[in-house]
């Protein structure tokens, strides 16, 4: 991971040619200086560490390999993994996105009562269109605004909570629309809907971002905003586009959250962009931008996932729980990051 | 009319928002329909809107509010009409600091108090919203001492962190009436329910139905809070008791519905069928959560019982419908005791019941409402706070 991004930069400003494969670029580069072993474990880490979490929860419970208990975990992760796969975009442009948990708050209670009112079609409609017009705001913040993306969401963060509050009277909003909890709360296949959501949206991600030019312009500009400036994409757009999609995201997310719990609340959602960074981070992206991709944040964000159930399993107490999830996240990283070259 | 730290503004985006709604809102008549703010129709149509000064994004329903129905009338009881202290009849001024209105829980305790006020023509109220923030609170008590209010009531967010402003409320020589939660310092009056009390009514409940066995798991409210402390602690008191219970799995629901969801569900996989008897949540939410869980993992037929606290219309509901064995009545309703009493410490009378306790100052505890249950629950229905639904139950 950020192996010599100077290097990249030189590459794509002096080659135009080379600025709609900017990714190529920086894997030809790390290819010479490191070796074939941390490579792997830089590729691979994730995965290593997922598989190595499975096994060690398989033989600690019993029950954990079960059907219904693996059905239960990728509901489980499903939101967050939603989010996640969101904040994976903003964090490959170098930003952050701190208001995803208030966004999934707010398209939560403006989908469950527009679902009450205009039936279940509408509410997903109204999830989407509120999720992305944050991220609209947010990334209209950035680019046009000139706000640091940490401040810029950090504001979004209070504001879109506050008009959760205020939409609601701090009320909860009950949907009862059968239709409407069929999204969260039904499966398909026996595989429970929100899992199915996680993983199209992750496959369509993982296609966008790795086979269109969209893609190799989101890792151009994360990695070197200055360098993908020079060689003519339109930064402010990748970025205001980032920001659009981790908004949408969230109103996805915010969608699963009401249909699934058949309550739109305006306290939905707190602290779950922690939650989103750390799956992100422990699947492998750097804070840095340029570095990271989609699978490895779902495979993140499985781990996370996994960690919590195996600790309800195994009846761990709650407070030590917090201290788990912790060093979860630190040591996932330095896992990787071992043999990579750190700035 | 509206006191607000304008140095606050600017700084922290959610005071701007909920104080411009406060601005738009403040005063205003609830016609239960229409939202949009008409300040004209609210002079004739409420008579009590030019009696309350409110920094809040509520509106009030005075009306919904039957002061016969408030579970707390015969405590301290006053006379309406013209309050008079020392022969003399003159504007009283409360000045009233909440906790946040972040839980309708919180407006609830304020719809009672607005209830009481109403009562008394020449009583004027300003509430102020401490947004769940100890620094926050502690600055809207300082705004209302410097709008010269006769007497402060205060619902603390935090026992330890609004020591200080409580102090200084003493200092200026008003009464201070706290309610719900302690501050621990001297004050005129505390007024609370005791949460380990409720709690242990709630577990022998549970444990008179269970038979004096069984096995039980529990979703703990917020780690740490107080409400969560006591009410495990009710629950421990009384397992003592009840030798044949056992607390199988415990958990940090957070109050809350999709924590108590994941819980459960881990548990339902842990245990298998037959294995958990009960669950013994700390708010409703979590109940309905845990609830949501059974019915995914199709175990409705295990006959898993529900022993939860809040007692909100749509709880009594469900015990009602038999979802809820049993709902521990802490009840919001105590914001018109607040106001007596503050009433009764500025005319120099006695407060009956009030006793010294364990902390500075006196206390009047309040008489521990029953637990609501699915034979009782016909005589509170709609007496409750609230006014949302039970969500679908999925045994049901």
């Amino acid at each position: 991971m950020n192996a010599q991004p100077s290097s990249t930069i030189e590459h794509a400003a002096d080659e135009p040619a080379v600025t709609s494969r900017p990714r190529g670029v920086v894997q030809r580069v790390r290819r010479v200086q490191r070796s074939d072993l941390t490579l792997a474990l830089n590729k691979w880490g994730v995965l290593i560490a997922f598989i190595a979490l499975v096994v060690a929860a398989s033989l600690l419970h019993e029950r954990f390999l079960t059907v219904p208990n693996l059905l239960n975990v990728a509901r489980q992760i499903a939101i967050v993994g939603v989010l996640a796969v969101g904040m994976t975009y903003v964090i490959l442009v170098a930003g952050i996105d701190l208001s995803v948990g208030s966004t999934l708050a707010l398209a939560a209670v403006i989908s469950a009562d527009t679902a009450v009112s205009h039936g279940a079609f509408a509410g997903v409609v109204a999830a989407l269109v509120v999720g992305a017009a944050v991220g609209l705001v947010n990334g209209l913040g950035v680019t046009v605004g000139g706000v640091q993306p940490f401040i810029m969401t950090l504001g979004m963060l209070a504001a879109a909570r506050g008009l959760a509050f205020m939409y609601t009277d701090g009320h909860p909003i009950a949907s009862t629309d059968p239709a409407y909890l069929e999204i969260g709360s039904g499966r398909t296949a026996g595989i429970p809907n929100p899992a199915i959501i996680l993983i199209v949206l992750a496959f369509l991600s993982y296609i966008v971002l790795r086979h269109t030019v969209f893609g190799r312009y989101v890792y151009a500009v994360g990695s070197s905003e200055d360098a993908a400036r020079r060689a003519g994409i339109p930064t402010n757009v990748i970025k205001l586009c980032a920001f659009v999609i981790c908004g949408f995201m969230a109103g996805v997310a915010g969608l699963l959250y009401a249909s699934q719990l058949g309550v739109g609340s305006p306290v939905a959602g707190e602290g779950f962009e922690l939650d989103a960074i750390a799956a992100v981070v422990v699947g492998g992206a750097s804070l840095y931008g340029g570095v990271g991709t989609i699978q490895g944040t779902v495979l993140g964000a499985g781990i996370l996932g996994v960690l919590g159930n195996l600790l309800n399993l195994t009846g761990v107490s709650p407070f030590v729980q917090r201290v788990f999830r912790g060093a979860l996240i630190v040591v996932a990283v330095m896992v990787q990051r071992k043999g990579g070259r750190i700035k | 009319m509206m006191f607000l730290s304008w140095s606050r503004i600017g700084v922290r985006l959610p005071v701007v928002l909920l104080s411009l709604a406060a601005l738009t809102i403040a005063a205003c008549g609830n016609d239960g329909e229409d939202t949009a703010v008409e300040d004209e129709r609210v002079d004739e149509a409420d008579p009590t809107a030019d009696q309350v000064d409110v920094n809040s994004p509520f509106e009030f329903d005075v009306a919904a509010m039957s002061y016969d129905d408030l579970p707390f009338a015969e405590v301290l009881p006053l006379e309406g009409g013209e309050f008079e202290i020392d022969g003399e009849v003159r504007e009283i001024h409360l000045g009233f600091s909440q906790t946040g209105f972040n839980h309708p829980w919180r407006v609830a305790m304020l719809d009672s108090m607005v209830a009481e006020v109403a009562r008394f023509p020449n009583v004027r109220l300003t509430v102020l919203d401490g947004e769940v923030d100890t620094l926050v609170q502690s600055d809207t008590v300082d705004d209302l001492l410097a709008g010269g209010v006769d007497a402060v009531i205060m619902s603390p967010f935090e026992s330890d962190g609004l020591v200080p402003a409580a102090n200084r409320v003493m200092e200026a020589g008003i009464p201070l009436v706290v309610l719900d939660r302690d501050v621990h310092t001297d004050k005129s009056l505390f007024i609370g329910q005791s949460n380990v009390e409720l709690s242990r009514a709630l577990a022998e409940v549970m444990v008179d139905d269970l038979g004096g066995s069984g096995r039980i798991v529990e979703l703990m409210g917020v780690a740490g809070s107080s409400a969560a402390i006591d009410r495990s602690a009710g629950l421990q008191e009384a397992l003592a008791e009840a030798p044949g219970i056992e607390i199988i799995a415990e958990g940090d629901a957070e109050f809350l519905r999709d924590p108590a969801v994941t819980l459960m569900e881990d548990w339902l996989v842990r245990f298998g069928e037959g294995e958990i008897d009960a669950v013994f949540s700390h708010a409703e939410e979590s109940g309905w959560g845990s609830q949501i869980a059974i019915g995914r993992s199709d175990r409705c037929g295990d006959g898993i019982r529900q022993y939860t606290f809040d007692a909100s219309n749509a709880g009594i509901q469900a015990a009602l419908d038999g979802t809820f064995d049993g709902d521990a009545n802490y009840s919001p309703f105590i914001g018109d005791v607040g106001v007596r009493a503050a009433l009764m410490l500025l005319r120099g009378d006695e407060i009956p019941g009030a006793e010294p306790y364990d902390q500075p100052g006196e206390r009047v505890l309040l008489p521990d409402l029953p637990t609501v249950t699915p034979e009782n629950a016909t005589e509170v229905v709609g007496l409750g706070w609230g006014d949302f639904e039970p969500p679908p139950d999925p045994c049901a």
